[in-house]
């Protein structure tokens, strides 16, 4: 299916037959009206994924004025103005603080709860350890609309509203079952034979999964922290509800307030645009990085 | 996703030696050693998802049947708020919306995405192809909503290119009746490349001799797609089917600020869903909150994911083809 393989049976067909050859083999390239057309589809989809991004940061470099007489312009100097301005006056820095500190310290404790329990719920099979699995997986079909007011009240007994520990712990709650969902399928990958070696030379189970599970799982475990990573640097219901003052607002937060101001103050798409950037490029990033891990683990499990 | 994909990854032999050697009571030394991390392991994690997930989301379905405005006492009323709701006009505009996201969008996105996935199955270069589209996935939906504030605004891209084009007169593409529409667009142009992922996996799967036995068998195109490529990624379908039943409902950051700045505060009420109306009838701050009917909205939501979930295991039930 792949062109390699294509390529290695076009060479050892005699040449006269490959015309014939690959015109009738159906894993071959099939030249078809309809199949034109969904490659110029196709392709004109890829290059509008690119071009809005391509787009919005070329924007973030000019004046609003300039963007509203012409939208397709490009800008005349490189000076990051609009950043300066959604950084220093729509309270983008600490915002960016609170979203990198948030993220990291609640994708981090997610992790660090959830790879135990689902080490625990892979290795172990009793009816319990099933049932338990159920009970995680069920979480993943739960709105988060459902728990939000709830979460309010609970929260604002305990003086944990408008509090970035309470929207971390809220965070660590929520992503209980996607993370130990996807760390269920991984353990579950990893041979046995190593732990079982482990155990025989002696080591505990509590060593076996600390000195040796967790080092195979490595992968795995990076995989489950960036996809925690990426939802909650984007996680906007949540946040918008549980924090009230300027200074804890999150990113997606602080742009709802951004263009809630600009309803009274005139627009500002300049810094708009430099405020998305902000928003967008650390994801870019992350996946220019890590792609092909991210997609894996996003359809681990679901492709099967 | 739900029990279906707890028993879907694969198992490997995993329980094999250990399970079966169980001779005394109680397991051999290596399953007794690893019990004893029963409360350690998996304690924290079921503490905090059962306070901070399970408890409210039960506590939810308690506020629902309560008329509460946040303070002060709550007053039992049973289903006096689903009634109520019903009789919302708002709430109806509401929830419409979200069936035709999760429908109509839904529809859209599974036809576009098998189409894509047909045609990227045997491209030079899909993998960049596939990588390109996926990354919208990783984005804050909410970018889409204000860039499309400014791609449709009267002097925006869309109108210049139209302008240029020879339209004189586009329509008012931002006007409160067209919102939602776009909205729609919107969401299937976001949420088509993860899915085509989703289905490229399944059918990446499908091993090359079935291709092959179709080439001999002198199979056509489309008898390939019916009898080959169909049949082997049902299952996958239905996984994406409850993927997509899940996350259509809970749409609201696109939805929040879409077009930019054009509400005072919340957008208008042509485009609201059901995750909106929860969010504004607790805490626009404009009138009284009404935390039972506000909740009531969401429980209806869970109950229409739950109700859609059940059905298609039902729908998409088949036997699974081995391969």
């Amino acid at each position: 299916m792949t062109t390699t393989e294509l390529a290695t049976r076009v060479m050892t067909v005699p040449e006269a037959a490959r015309g014939r050859r690959r015109r009738g083999a159906a894993i071959g390239h099939e030249r078809s009206l309809l199949r034109g057309i969904g490659l110029v589809l196709l392709w004109a989809f890829v290059v509008l994924n690119i071009a809005w991004m391509v787009w919005m940061v070329i924007q973030a470099f000019r004046d609003t004025r300039s963007i509203l007489s012409d939208p397709w312009g490009l800008p005349t100097s490189l000076d990051p103005v609009n950043f300066v301005t959604a950084w220093t006056v729509g309270d983008f820095a600490i915002a960016t603080a609170n979203s990198v500190a948030t993220t990291l310290v609640s994708s981090l404790l997610t992790v660090a709860i959830a790879a135990p329990a689902a080490y625990y719920l892979a290795r172990v099979e009793n009816r319990m350890t099933n049932s338990l699995t159920v009970y995680f997986v069920l979480g993943l079909g739960i709105p988060a609309q459902v728990i939000v007011i709830p979460l309010f009240v609970m929260l604002n007994e305990v003086y944990l509203t408008d509090s970035l520990v309470g929207l971390n712990l809220v965070y660590v709650g929520v992503s209980m079952p996607f993370t130990v969902f996807l760390l269920i399928a991984f353990f579950r990958s990893l041979p046995l034979e190593l732990e079982e070696a482990a155990a025989l030379d002696g080591l505990t189970a509590f060593g076996t999964f600390w000195r040796i599970t967790l080092p195979l799982a490595k992968g795995g475990i990076l995989t489950a922290f960036v996809l925690q990573v990426i939802s909650h640097w984007n996680e906007t219901l949540l946040a918008l509800t549980l924090l009230q003052s300027t200074e804890k607002y999150t990113l997606p937060v602080a742009l709802i307030s951004f263009i809630q101001q600009q309803t009274y103050s005139g627009a500002d798409w300049g810094g708009l645009f430099a405020g998305l950037c902000i928003v967008v490029i650390p994801m870019l990033v992350i996946y220019l990085w890590l792609g092909r891990r991210l997609t894996e683990g996003l359809t681990l499990g679901m492709g099967k | 996703m739900t029990q279906t994909e707890i028993r879907t990854p694969p198992r490997s032999p995993v329980a094999g030696p250990a399970a079966e050697s169980v001779v005394r009571p109680g397991g051999n030394a290596v399953d007794r050693g690893r019990k004893r991390l029963f409360v350690p392991f998996v304690g924290p994690a079921f503490l905090l998802y059962t306070v901070l997930f399970v408890g409210p989301a039960l506590y939810a379905v308690w506020i629902s049947f309560n008329k509460w405005a946040g303070a002060g006492p709550m007053e039992f009323v049973g289903f006096g708020n689903y009634v109520r709701l019903f009789s919302d006009k708002l709430f109806i505009q509401s929830f419409l919306n979200t069936l035709l996201l999760l429908f109509v969008v839904g529809i859209a996105i599974f036809v576009i995405a098998f189409g894509l996935t047909l045609v990227l199955r045997d491209m030079a270069g899909k993998k960049i192809a596939r990588s390109v589209i996926f990354f919208p996935h990783l984005v804050n939906a909410m970018i889409f909503g204000v860039l499309a504030g400014f791609i449709f605004n009267p002097a925006g891209l869309v109108n210049t290119m139209l302008g240029g084009l020879g339209v004189e007169d586009p329509p008012a593409w931002l006007s409160q009746d067209n919102l939602f529409p776009l909205i729609m667009v919107m969401m299937t142009w976001i949420t088509t490349g993860y899915f085509t992922t989703i289905l490229m996996a399944g059918v990446d799967r499908i091993p090359p001799y079935y291709y092959e036995d179709c080439a001999l068998a002198g199979a056509n195109a489309f008898q390939r797609l019916r009898y080959v490529i169909l049949p082997l990624t049902w299952d996958v379908f239905g996984t994406c089917a409850v993927l997509w039943t899940i996350s259509s409902v809970k749409i609201f950051e696109i939805v929040w600020v879409f077009g930019g700045s054009t509400g005072q505060g919340m957008p208008p009420t042509q485009t609201w869903t059901t995750a909106v109306y929860t969010y504004v009838t607790a805490f626009s701050g404009e009138s009284v909150p009404a935390y039972g009917a506000a909740t009531a909205s969401a429980v209806l939501s869970l109950a229409l994911v739950s109700v859609l979930v059940l059905l298609l295991r039902r729908v998409m039930k088949r036997e699974a083809v081995e391969f």
